[in-house]
C-alpha cells in the first residue's frame, strides 16, 4: 500500500502489504491459476476447432463491407428504438414521479400503482400486450411503436423511482428555504427543487439507457429491422450461426459497457450516484 | 525484566530504529529513531501531517516502512503470518474514529479479540469485557450497537475492546480529534487512568494538558523527523528547537 | 372474453405458468447465489488471472442482452455439442446474467465496509481469515439483503425469457402468447398473467425488507 488509503477499492484495502512469504505465495497462487484459466480458454477453442466452426467460411463474410453494411443499418434501427423510447420514459417517469409527490391523495396514488405495475412485470409481457392485445381492439401500429412503446413503458417505471430518489436527495433546507420566500409549492417544484433532482440523476439516466438497448433486442418479435433481427437475416443468408451470434453479442455488449462507463464517469465528475 | 548485553538498561518495549516511510514522492517519516521503556507514557506532538499517526501505526506495522527496524520487546516486527498476529494482539491500538466493529453489540466487540485470538471461552471472556466495561463507565451500553453510543462512550468501549487483550503497551492515535468538547475528558480520563496503572503508551495528540499531566517524556516531530524529546516540563516551558517553539506559540492562542 | 370465460378455458394454463414461474426463478436465484459467490471470490482474490475473468464475466453478462445470450445458449451451443432442453437453456440465461448482477450487489456490499473495520481487527491480532469471517462477510451479507431482495425479483422477470424458446408448459409471459394465438383474450388475458409477476414481487420485498430490519448495520 503505497498511497495513503481512502482512496482505492475496498479488494485491495482487504490485504495488507505482503511481507516475502506472502509474496511467493501470491506469485505461485497467480501462475497456478493463469495456467487454469489458460487451459479452460484452450479447452474452449479446441471445441469450436473440433466442431469445425472455426472454418473460414463462418468468419470470412465478417471481412466484407456489405455485411456490416447490413448490420449498421440493423444498428440504427436499435439506436432509434432506444433514443425514441428513452426520450418518451424521460417524460412518463418524470409525470409519473411528479404525480407520485404531489401530494393530491387520488393521483400520487395511481401514479404509484402505474410505476409499479411498469416495475414490476417483465418488458416481454409488455411486448407481447403491444403485439398480440392491442390489434385485437382494432389498433393497429407499425412494428416501430409495437417494439417502441413497450421498451418506453417499462423504463418509464424505473424513471420515476431514479427521479423520486433524486429529488429526496435534495436537500430539505432547499424546500424550506424556497417556501419561506414566498415560491408556491409548485414553483418551489419547479425551480428549484428539479434542476437539482436532475442534476443529481444524470448519471442513473444514462445508466437506464443500458436497460432500453437490451430491451430492444426483442424486436424480432414484431419483425423491426434491428440489429438482433438484421443478424437472424445474416444468419440464414450465409448459413452461419455460432460465428453471428457471437460476434453479435460482442457488439451488444461493447456498446453498454461504453454506455455504463459514461455513466461512471459522468457519475465521478458531479459525484451523483448511480441509482438502479 | 530482560536486560540488554552492552549497557545494562532494560530492552525498550518498542524501538524503532532509522526508520523511513514514503508516500510516492512525500518523505513521510525520516531517520526516526525511538525507545518506549516498560511503564512508560510517551506523548507524540507536532502539526499536522508531521508524520506522528504515521509512525504510530508502523509500530503495529498498519503501515509498512521502506527502511530502517522496528523492535518489540528487542524482537524484529514480524512481517506476516502467526508471528505478526501475535504480536499485534500484544499490542494495543485506539483509533482516532474509533472503529468499533459496527455490526456487533459493544459486548461482543470487547469479546471477540481474546475468544478468536487468545482461545478465551466465552463466559470467562464476557466476565472480563464486563468488568472493563464498568471500568472505563460504559457497562450499561454493553448489549447497544455502536451507533447508539456518543462517540465518547464509543471511545472508551474502543479502549476497553483493547485492554481485553492484556496488551504489553497500547498505541492511541489522535483518540480524542473526532469528539465533541464535552466528550474529550471522558476519554482523557480513562487515559489518565491507565497511564497511573502503570501500562505502556504512546499517544499521538493535540491535548497539550494532557501531555504536560501525564506524559513521562513529550516526542515532537516536524516533517516527518523527531526534532526533540523531552520531559513534559522542560519541552512546555523550554523548547529546545526553533520549530517547537513556533509550534507551542502557534497553538497558545486557542 | 370475459374473465369466467378466460379462467375457465386458460386457467390450468395461468396457474401451471405461475408454478413454472416460480419453479424457475427459484432455481435460477439458487444457482444466481452460489456463482456469484464464487466469481466475487475471484474478483476478491490477490491473484490476478482471477480477478480478470471475474471483472470480465461481470462485465460481459451485465451488459449482453438477455435475448441475444438466450440465442447464444439455446441455438449455438448445439453447434458445438452442447445440448440443454429448452428449459434449461431459458435458465442457465437467467443464471448467467443474473449472477453478474449479484457480484456487484457483494462487491459493493464489500465497499460499504470501512477501512477501519479492517484496521482495528488487525490490530486486535486476528488473522486474514478471521477478519473474512467475523468482519467482512458478515457485514457485507447484512448490506446485501435489499440489493439481493430487488435481484431476486430481477430474477423471476428475467426467467420470461423462457417465452421465447418453446417450452411446455409455459412460463407466465408464455402462457399470454399461447392464449392470444388460440383465441381473443384481450387485456384480460395480459392482466393475469401480469398480476402473477406482481404478486410475487410483492411478497418477495414485503419479505426482503422485514430480513433487512432485523439485520441492517447502524452506522
Amino acid at each position: 500500500m503505497k498511497t495513503p488509503p481512502a482512496s482505492g477499492s475496498m479488494r485491495d484495502a482487504l490485504y495488507e502489504a505482503p511481507g516475502p512469504r506472502t509474496r511467493r505465495r501470491v506469485a505461485i497462487g497467480t501462475a497456478i491459476s493463469a495456467v487454469v484459466v489458460a487451459a479452460l480458454l484452450a479447452l474452449v477453442v479446441r471445441q469450436f476447432a473440433v466442431t469445425g466452426q472455426l472454418a473460414p467460411r463462418y468468419w470470412s463474410f465478417f471481412l466484407e463491407w456489405t455485411t456490416w453494411r447490413f448490420l449498421l443499418q440493423g444498428l440504427v434501427g436499435t439506436v432509434e428504438v432506444a433514443l425514441v423510447a428513452g426520450a418518451i420514459s424521460l417524460v412518463l417517469g418524470l409525470l409519473l414521479m411528479l404525480g407520485r409527490t404531489s401530494g393530491v391523495r387520488p393521483l400520487a396514488a395511481v401514479c404509484r400503482v402505474v410505476t409499479d405495475f411498469f416495475r414490476g412485470v417483465p418488458s416481454l409481457l409488455l411486448i407481447y400486450f403491444f403485439f398480440l392485445v392491442v390489434p385485437q381492439y382494432g389498433i393497429k401500429m407499425p412494428s416501430f411503436w409495437m417494439l417502441t412503446l413497450p421498451v418506453a413503458l417499462a423504463a418509464s417505471g424505473v424513471l420515476a423511482e431514479v427521479f423520486r430518489a433524486g429529488v429526496n436527495a435534495v436537500p430539505k433546507g432547499q424546500v424550506e428555504a424556497a417556501l419561506s420566500i414566498g415560491l408556491s409549492r409548485a414553483q418551489t417544484m419547479r425551480r428549484i427543487v428539479l434542476p437539482q433532482a436532475i442534476r443529481y440523476v444524470v448519471p442513473s439516466l444514462i445508466a437506464q439507457l443500458v436497460v432500453v438497448v437490451k430491451d430492444t433486442t426483442v424486436a424480432y418479435v414484431v419483425s423491426y429491422p434491428d440489429l438482433m433481427q438484421n443478424a437472424r437475416v445474416l444468419i440464414t443468408s450465409h448459413d452461419s450461426l455460432v460465428s453471428i451470434y457471437l460476434v453479435i453479442a460482442v457488439v451488444y455488449v461493447l456498446i453498454n459497457f461504453a454506455i455504463n462507463q459514461l455513466a461512471a464517469v459522468v457519475s465521478r465528475r458531479t459525484g451523483a450516484k448511480i441509482i438502479r | 525484566m530482560t536486560v540488554n548485553a552492552e549497557g545494562g538498561r532494560p530492552t525498550p518495549i518498542i524501538e524503532l530504529r532509522h526508520v523511513e516511510k514514503h508516500y510516492g514522492d512525500l518523505h513521510v517519516l525520516r531517520d526516526v529513531c525511538l525507545e518506549v521503556d516498560k511503564g512508560e507514557v510517551l506523548v507524540v506532538v507536532g502539526p499536522s501531517g508531521s508524520g506522528k499517526s504515521t509512525m504510530c501505526r508502523t509500530i503495529n506495522r498498519l503501515e509498512t516502512i521502506d527502511s530502517g527496524e522496528i523492535l518489540i520487546e528487542g524482537e524484529p516486527l514480524p512481517q506476516e503470518g502467526k508471528e505478526l498476529t501475535r504480536m499485534r494482539a500484544e499490542l494495543g491500538m485506539v483509533f482516532q474514529s474509533f472503529n468499533l466493529f459496527s455490526h456487533m453489540t459493544i459486548l461482543d466487540n470487547v469479546t471477540l479479540g481474546p475468544r478468536e485470538v487468545l482461545g478465551m471461552g466465552r463466559e470467562e471472556a464476557e466476565a472480563q469485557a464486563m468488568e472493563l466495561l464498568a471500568r472505563v463507565g460504559v457497562a450499561e451500553q454493553a448489549r447497544k450497537v455502536p451507533a447508539q453510543l456518543s462517540g465518547g462512550q464509543q471511545q472508551r468501549a474502543a479502549i476497553a475492546r483493547s485492554l481485553a487483550m492484556r496488551p504489553k503497551a497500547m498505541m492511541f492515535d489522535e483518540p480524542t480529534s473526532a469528539l465533541d468538547p464535552e466528550m474529550i475528558n471522558e476519554v482523557l480520563d480513562v487515559m489518565v487512568e491507565l497511564a497511573r496503572g502503570g501500562m505502556t503508551m504512546v499517544v499521538v495528540t493535540h491535548e497539550m494538558n494532557f501531555a504536560r499531566r501525564v506524559a513521562d517524556r513529550v516526542v515532537f516531530m516536524a516533517d516527518g523527523q523527531i526534532v526533540e524529546q523531552a520531559p513534559p516540563d522542560r519541552f512546555f516551558d523550554h523548547p529546545e528547537s526553533q520549530r517547537a517553539q513556533d509550534f507551542l506559540n502557534s497553538i497558545k492562542g486557542h | 372474453m370475459g374473465l369466467a370465460e378466460l379462467l375457465g378455458t386458460y386457467g390450468q394454463n395461468y396457474l401451471d405458468g405461475l408454478l413454472v414461474t416460480w419453479g424457475m426463478t427459484a432455481v435460477s436465484f439458487v444457482f444466481v447465489m452460489a456463482i456469484a459467490v464464487l466469481v466475487t471470490v475471484m474478483r476478491v482474490s490477490p491473484f490476478a488471472p482471477l480477478r480478470f475473468v471475474g471483472d470480465l464475466y461481470v462485465q460481459v453478462f451485465r451488459n449482453i442482452p438477455g435475448v441475444a445470450l438466450l440465442m447464444i445458449v439455446a441455438y449455438a451451443l448445439p453447434y458445438l455439442r452442447v445440448i440443454l432442453d429448452w428449459r434449461t437453456c431459458a435458465i442457465v440465461t437467467t443464471i448467467l446474467l443474473g449472477s453478474a448482477f449479484g457480484s456487484e450487489n457483494f462487491m459493493s456490499g464489500i465497499n460499504t465496509i470501512g477501512v477501519g473495520q479492517i484496521e482495528a481487527a488487525r490490530s486486535l491480532g486476528l488473522s486474514f481469515s478471521q477478519i473474512l469471517r467475523r468482519i467482512v462477510i458478515p457485514q457485507a451479507l447484512r448490506a446485501t439483503v435489499l440489493p439481493m431482495t430487488n435481484l431476486l425479483i430481477a430474477v423471476m422477470l428475467t426467467t420470461a425469457l423462457g417465452s421465447q424458446v418453446p417450452m411446455t408448459p409455459e412460463e407466465l409471459t408464455g402462457v399470454v402468447s399461447y392464449v392470444n394465438t388460440r383465441s381473443v383474450g384481450g387485456i384480460l388475458a395480459f392482466l393475469v398473467s401480469a398480476l402473477g409477476y406482481l404478486a410475487t414481487a410483492f411478497v418477495i420485498s414485503l419479505a426482503g425488507n422485514r430480513i433487512d430490519k432485523r439485520v441492517r448495520v447502524l452506522r
